[in-house]
């Protein structure tokens, strides 16, 4: 992959040109679809571009000292890393990419998730610490399934390209990789029934409670971001190769859309379950997934 | 599996939220505005003192009375309709209006005070020595002074 090659995919497509239009549609269509599905209207269509918006012209109270300049790097470095790991997904055939970067995308999904619970502690709230210590807990307990997950369907590959991975044929394995990481992803995305670390009634929302202005604005636009990058994930796993562009470009949006209607109707037909359940149905039940994964990637090396 | 039909359901039956001007269906017993009739009404207070959000006021005067309600500050308790020994207050079974300004649905009557009834013999009838109508004036709302 050439410089251009790769600045074209992180800023125009899927990178960031795509990627917080995107960003703004997936969180507006969750939130319209929790509301459909529970009889609310739901919010206008532009809703999150507004909160947006509406956020960046609003003042931060202000803040000294390395605490202060940490509250205000921890969003940006989040925003930064999600828009890179959408700029890593393989959308568009003959994209290029590199070996390894795969292992570059799970690193890049996972740092949004460290500034979370790095934001909490920084802000010094009782709240946002109990928000940290939750995203912690939950970050450790679902990343085995979601890594073993995605690493059994590479080994069984013998390679760590997405290129390759988007380009496999459908398999057992494969399903069952994607099962696995459909199982993480409510909880990778905070929402029910795995919305703990940012439960609104019980600890206001967290670590995000003592962000304002454009801080949090930056918090939604990565929040957002994750959302492509999450279900374009999966959806790049799913999507049959094809060859033409932008064909490709609209099975991955289609794939993505439907991914995040399920995910929606997920958290609309859940309660927010406790932490101890919640770190009790990942290591018990989903690491079943894991396991069959992995013992099936073996095999599948093995026979080849 | 309850919980899927339910989502079903509401994704295909419509939002159960009205859009303004429409308003919900009340109930029988629903306590709406504050309704007060002059012509019973004795001037003791009482709704004045039971207010606890003072959307009631209450002026003595010479031969006669200012009584004032504010559905903006009214809970709607009916605590005041509770306590009227004279009934002259009611509460309507409707939604209040909606409206636009400060003190818009505030209204105030001065009512002419009631000769007291005469310490006479009981054979006397009570109506006849109450008087036939008191002296009502309704003043309309002036944008509330509290």
């Amino acid at each position: 992959m050439n410089m251009t090659t790769a600045l074209a995919r992180l800023l125009i497509f899927p990178g960031i040109l795509f990627a917080v239009p995107a960003a703004w549609f997936f969180l507006w269509v969750e939130r319209k679809a929790v509301a459909l599905m529970q009889g609310r209207i739901g919010p206008p269509f532009m809703q999150p571009f507004y909160d947006f918006v509406k956020l960046l012209g609003k003042d931060t109270p202000p803040r000294s000292g390395i605490a202060g300049g940490l509250m205000r790097a921890w969003p940006l470095i989040a925003v930064s890393t999600a828009a890179g790991a959408v700029g890593l997904l393989p959308v568009l055939p003959a994209s290029g990419g590199f070996q390894g970067d795969l292992i570059l995308l799970l690193a890049l999904l996972e740092v949004p998730s460290i500034c979370i619970i790095a934001a909490g502690f920084s802000s010094r709230s009782l709240f946002g610490e109990i928000g940290s210590a939750r995203e912690a807990v939950l970050s450790v307990s679902y990343n085995v399934v979601f890594l073993l997950a995605i690493v059994s369907v590479a080994a069984s590959q013998h390679t760590f390209r997405l290129e390759a991975l988007a380009q496999m044929p459908p398999s057992p394995l494969l399903w069952l990789g994607i099962l696995a990481i459909l199982i993480c992803l409510p909880a990778k995305l905070h929402l029910n029934p795995f919305s703990l670390p940012n439960a609104e009634q019980e600890i206001y929302s967290g670590p995000m409670v003592e962000f304002a202005g454009p801080e949090l604005a930056m918090w939604e636009l990565s929040h957002g971001l994750e959302w492509v990058a999450a279900t374009g994930l999966v959806a790049t796993l799913i999507a049959p190769h094809i060859t033409l562009w932008w064909a490709a470009a609209i099975v991955f949006v289609a794939l993505s859309f439907g991914i995040v209607l399920l995910l929606s109707a997920i958290a609309a037909a859940t309660a927010r379950l406790a932490i101890d359940t919640t770190v009790r149905f990942y290591w018990q039940c989903t690491l079943i997934f894991a396991v069959l994964a992995v013992s099936s990637a073996l095999f599948m090396r093995l026979r080849s | 599996m309850n919980i899927l039909t339910m989502l079903w359901k509401n994704l295909w039956g419509g939002s159960r939220t009205l859009r303004f001007p429409l308003r919900p269906k009340v109930t029988q017993r629903y306590r709406g505005l504050v309704q007060f009739d002059p012509e019973l009404c004795t001037g003791c207070a009482i709704c004045k003192f039971r207010c606890t959000s003072r959307a009631i006021t209450y002026q003595a005067g010479k031969g006669e009375f200012t009584w004032s309600y504010d559905p903006g500050q009214c809970t709607f308790c009916g605590r005041c309709v509770e306590g009227c020994k004279a009934h002259a207050l009611s509460q309507e079974s409707a939604c209040p209006p909606i409206y636009l300004h400060s003190g818009e649905l505030k209204k105030t009557y001065t009512v002419a005070r009631r000769a007291p009834a005469p310490k006479t013999a009981p054979a006397v009838p009570k109506a006849a020595a109450t008087p036939a109508s008191p002296k009502l004036a309704e003043t309309p709302a002036t944008g509330g002074t509290q």
